[in-house]
C-alpha cells in the first residue's frame, strides 16, 4: 500500500465536502407513503372496532361502557406502524400520518383515546353488532378490554369481572 | 463552582453504550446509522463507546428477555451516577408484537428504569437524533396524549315524526330522554 | 533556581492547555476527512470536564492498585514534560540524562499495564499482554534513536543529546541519523498510540482494553494522559530529529517550534484517518524490522557516520 495510494484515498473524502444533513435544523423530505404515527379521526368513526382486532401488537383496546358508548384507547407502546389499522377501517377514519418524531420522556404522551357514541340501526335501534349468530354467541357480554392496566383480554376466556388471563412472568435476579 | 461546571458540560458531551437484549437488529441498524457521516450525531458531542463504565447514556434495544434480562441489569448498574436510558424502538419501549411471547418478559422499563423513549419500527435516524435532542433540552417535544369526547349524556332522542314547522323554526315537540 | 522550576512548570502547564485542544483538531479533521462534520474544537474539554463530574466506582481486583495506575500514568507524562525543552532552553537547566528518560517514557506504559491488571477482567488481560508485546518490540527504537545522539556527542546528558545530535557525526554524510530519522517516522503512530498502532487501548475490538473498569475522574486522569502523550513525544521528536531554527531568537524560535509540533500532529492525523488498524503479529513483524534497521544505524554511528 503506497504512500501516493493513502494521499488519493484522502483527496477523494475531501472532494466530497461534508455531507451531514445538520439535523433538527433542516430535514430531509420524506417519501410518499410513508407510514408515521396513526391519528385516529372520531367524527368518522362507528366504533366497529376493526382495527382493535387486527392489530398485530394488539394496540388498540375497546371498552363498551353500556350498550351505545364505546371508548377505543390507541395506546401507542408497541406500536409498529404497520398501517394495517388503517387500511382495514371501513370509513377512512384512521390516517398513517407522515409524524415520525415521536421521542418522548413519558410514554402515556402517545396515547389517543375516543369515547364514541356508536350508530344505531334506525330501525331498532341498537347498536351494530356481529352480523351472524354464531359470532354472537361467541360474545359474552360486552367487549371490554382492561384500560386502567393498558391490557388487552383474550375474548374466548374472558369474564366480566376484569381478571386477566395471563399472569405477569416472575423472574429471579441475583 | 467546578461542581457546576462539570454538571453543565453532561449535556455537552454524553457517551453512549448500546446494549441490545434480544431484538432483531432493525434498531441496531438504525442507531448506526445516526453515526454515519450523513446524520453524523458526533456533532453534539455523542461518542460511542466499549464499556457501560464509561457511559453516560444506555441505548436499549430489544424486549427484555428471560435469557438476557440478568445481564442487561448488571450493566445499568456497572453505569456510574449520572445516567439516562433510552429505550429505542418499539420493543423497547412496550415489547413490541411479541409481547406475549413465552420467552419475552416485557418492555425494558420491566428492568431497569426509562428516561425517553424513542418508538418506531424501526425508528428513523432522524426520530433517533430527535429523541436526544428532546433529552438535551435542544428542541421541545411533538407529542401530547389527545381525548376525543363525545357530548354528555343524556342526549335527547328525536323520532322524524314528531317534528313540526312552525314558521322558519323546526320544533320538536315530544322529547323522549336516553 | 526559581527560574529552574519556573521553566519546568511552564513546560508542564502548556502541556495541560495545550494537549485537549490537539486531540480536538485531532479528531475535526478525521471528520473533515470522513466528509462530515465533526465535534467542536473544544470537545475534549467538555469531555474531561464532564468525566470529573461522575461518579467514581471503585471495582475490579485490586481497588488501590487502579487508583495507584490512574495518577502515575498522568503524573509520568507531566514529569516527561519537565525535562523536554519546549521551543525554550531546556528547563531544569538541562538536568537529567537519557536514561532518566528512557525510564519515565517506559513507566507510562508500565502504568497502562497496572491498570489492566487491577481491572483483572478477560478483556482487560488481553490487552494488556498485547500491550506488553508491543513494548517490547517500541522501546527499542527509541532508545537506539537516543543512544545514536549520545554516541555522536559523547554524552548522556539531556541538553546536549536533545539538540540535534543525531546529525553531527562528525565530518562525514550522517548516516545513521537519516536512518533513524526514517524509523521514527514509521513507527511514530505506535508511541502516541493512533491507528494503525493502538492495539492495546481505546479499540472496539477489546471494549478499551485495560481502561475498562475505569469511570469518572480516574478514567480522565487516563485520557488526559493519553493527550498530554501525543503533545510530549512530539517534541521529542521535533528537538531530536528536526532541530534546524531552533537556534532563533526568543518569539521567533518558540513559534517555529509550535509550528513544527503542530506540523506532526497533522501528520499524525492523517495517517491516523486513513490507516486501518494492524493485528498484533503483523505490528510486531513491522517493529521486528524496524529494529534490524535502527541496528544497523547504531554500528555505523560507533564507526563514525
Amino acid at each position: 500500500m503506497s504512500i501516493l495510494s493513502k494521499l488519493e484515498e484522502t483527496l477523494v473524502c475531501l472532494k466530497a465536502g461534508r455531507v451531514t444533513l445538520s439535523y433538527p435544523a433542516e430535514a430531509k423530505p420524506l417519501p410518499e407513503k410513508f407510514r408515521g404515527r396513526p391519528i385516529f379521526d372520531a367524527s368518522k368513526c362507528t366504533g366497529c372496532a376493526g382495527c382493535a382486532n387486527n392489530c398485530p401488537a394488539r394496540e388498540i383496546l375497546v371498552y363498551d361502557v353500556c350498550q351505545e358508548i364505546r371508548i377505543l384507547k390507541y395506546i401507542g407502546l408497541r406500536c409498529t406502524y404497520c398501517g394495517r389499522c388503517a387500511d382495514l377501517c371501513p370509513e377512512k377514519a384512521i390516517t398513517m400520518s407522515q409524524e415520525f418524531e415521536n421521542g418522548t420522556d413519558k410514554i402515556g404522551d402517545i396515547q389517543q383515546r375516543l369515547e364514541l357514541f356508536m350508530s344505531t340501526c334506525q330501525r331498532c335501534g341498537r347498536c351494530f353488532k356481529e352480523p351472524s349468530v354464531l359470532e354472537q354467541l361467541k360474545m359474552k357480554g360486552y367487549r371490554f378490554d382492561d384500560l386502567q392496566n393498558e391490557r388487552w383480554i383474550f375474548r374466548s376466556q374472558a369474564r366480566l369481572e376484569g381478571d386477566a388471563v395471563v399472569d405477569d412472568v416472575k423472574i429471579e435476579l441475583d | 463552582m467546578w461542581k457546576n461546571l462539570c454538571q453543565k458540560m453532561f449535556g455537552r458531551s454524553l457517551w453512549v453504550y448500546h446494549a441490545n437484549s434480544g431484538g432483531c437488529n432493525g434498531c441496531d441498524i438504525e442507531v448506526l446509522n445516526s453515526l454515519t457521516p450523513y446524520y453524523d450525531v458526533e456533532r453534539f458531542g455523542i461518542k460511542l463507546v466499549g464499556s457501560p463504565r464509561h457511559a453516560d447514556v444506555m441505548l436499549c434495544q430489544g424486549p427484555a428477555m428471560r435469557s438476557t434480562a440478568q445481564a442487561l441489569k448488571r450493566a445499568y448498574d456497572a453505569m456510574p451516577a449520572p445516567k439516562l436510558v433510552f429505550a429505542i424502538g418499539s420493543c423497547a419501549c412496550g415489547g413490541g408484537v411479541w409481547f406475549d411471547s413465552y420467552s419475552v418478559i416485557g418492555p425494558v422499563e420491566k428492568i431497569i428504569p426509562v428516561s425517553y423513549y424513542v418508538p418506531g419500527c424501526p425508528p428513523r435516524p432522524e426520530a433517533i437524533i430527535y429523541g436526544v435532542a428532546v433529552a438535551l433540552g435542544l428542541v421541545d417535544k411533538k407529542t401530547a396524549p389527545v381525548q376525543c369526547k363525545e357530548p354528555e349524556l343524556p342526549i335527547p332522542r328525536y323520532h322524524p315524526g314528531e317534528l313540526r314547522g312552525q314558521g322558519e323554526l323546526v320544533v320538536y315537540e315530544k322529547a323522549e330522554k336516553v | 533556581m526559581i527560574g529552574m522550576i519556573a521553566g519546568g512548570l511552564l513546560n508542564v502547564g502548556l502541556v495541560l492547555l495545550v494537549a485537549p485542544l490537539a486531540q480536538g483538531v485531532l479528531r475535526k479533521i478525521t471528520a473533515r476527512i470522513q466528509s462530515r462534520q465533526g465535534p467542536p474544537l473544544l470537545q475534549p474539554y467538555f469531555d474531561l470536564l464532564k468525566l470529573l463530574g461522575k461518579e467514581d466506582i471503585e471495582s475490579g481486583e485490586v481497588p488501590g492498585m487502579q487508583r495507584f495506575a490512574a495518577y502515575l500514568s498522568l503524573a509520568t507524562v507531566l514529569t516527561v514534560a519537565c525535562l523536554v525543552p519546549m521551543g525554550l532552553s531546556a528547563p531544569m537547566n538541562g538536568a537529567g540524562d537519557i536514561i532518566l528518560l528512557i525510564y519515565l517514557l517506559t513507566f507510562c506504559g508500565i502504568c497502562t499495564l497496572l491498570a489492566g491488571l487491577a481491572a483483572g477482567s478477560t478483556y482487560s488481560l488481553v490487552g494488556i499482554s498485547r500491550e506488553m508485546m508491543s513494548m517490547i518490540a517500541l522501546e527499542p527504537l527509541f532508545v537506539i534513536a537516543l543512544v545514536v545522539g549520545a554516541v555522536h556527542t559523547g554524552s548522556f546528558r539531556l541538553n546536549t543529546v536533545l539538540q540535534g545530535s543525531v546529525y553531527s557525526a562528525g565530518s562525514s554524510f550522517p548516516w545513521s541519523g537519516l536512518i533513524m530519522l526514517g524509523v521514527m517516522l514509521l513507527s511514530f503512530q505506535a508511541f502516541v498510540q493512533r491507528v494503525p498502532f493502538d492495539i492495546s487501548e481505546a479499540e472496539t475490538e477489546l471494549m478499551e482494553g485495560p481502561l475498562i473498569e475505569y469511570s469518572g475522574p480516574k478514567l480522565a486522569l487516563f485520557k488526559y494522559a493519553q493527550m498530554a502523550k501525543l503533545i510530549v513525544y512530539s517534541a521529542l521528536f521535533v528537538t531530536l530529529f528536526v532541530p534546524w531554527g531552533a537556534g532563533l531568537a526568543f518569539p521567533a524560535g518558540w513559534l517555529f517550534f509550535w509550528l513544527k509540533l503542530s506540523g506532526l500532529v497533522l501528520l499524525v492525523t492523517v495517517v491516523a484517518a486513513t490507516h486501518a488498524r494492524y493485528r498484533i503479529d503483523q505490528a510486531l513483524r513491522f517493529f521486528a524490522g524496524l529494529l534490524g534497521v535502527a541496528l544497523v544505524a547504531l554500528i555505523l554511528a560507533s564507526y563514525g557516520h
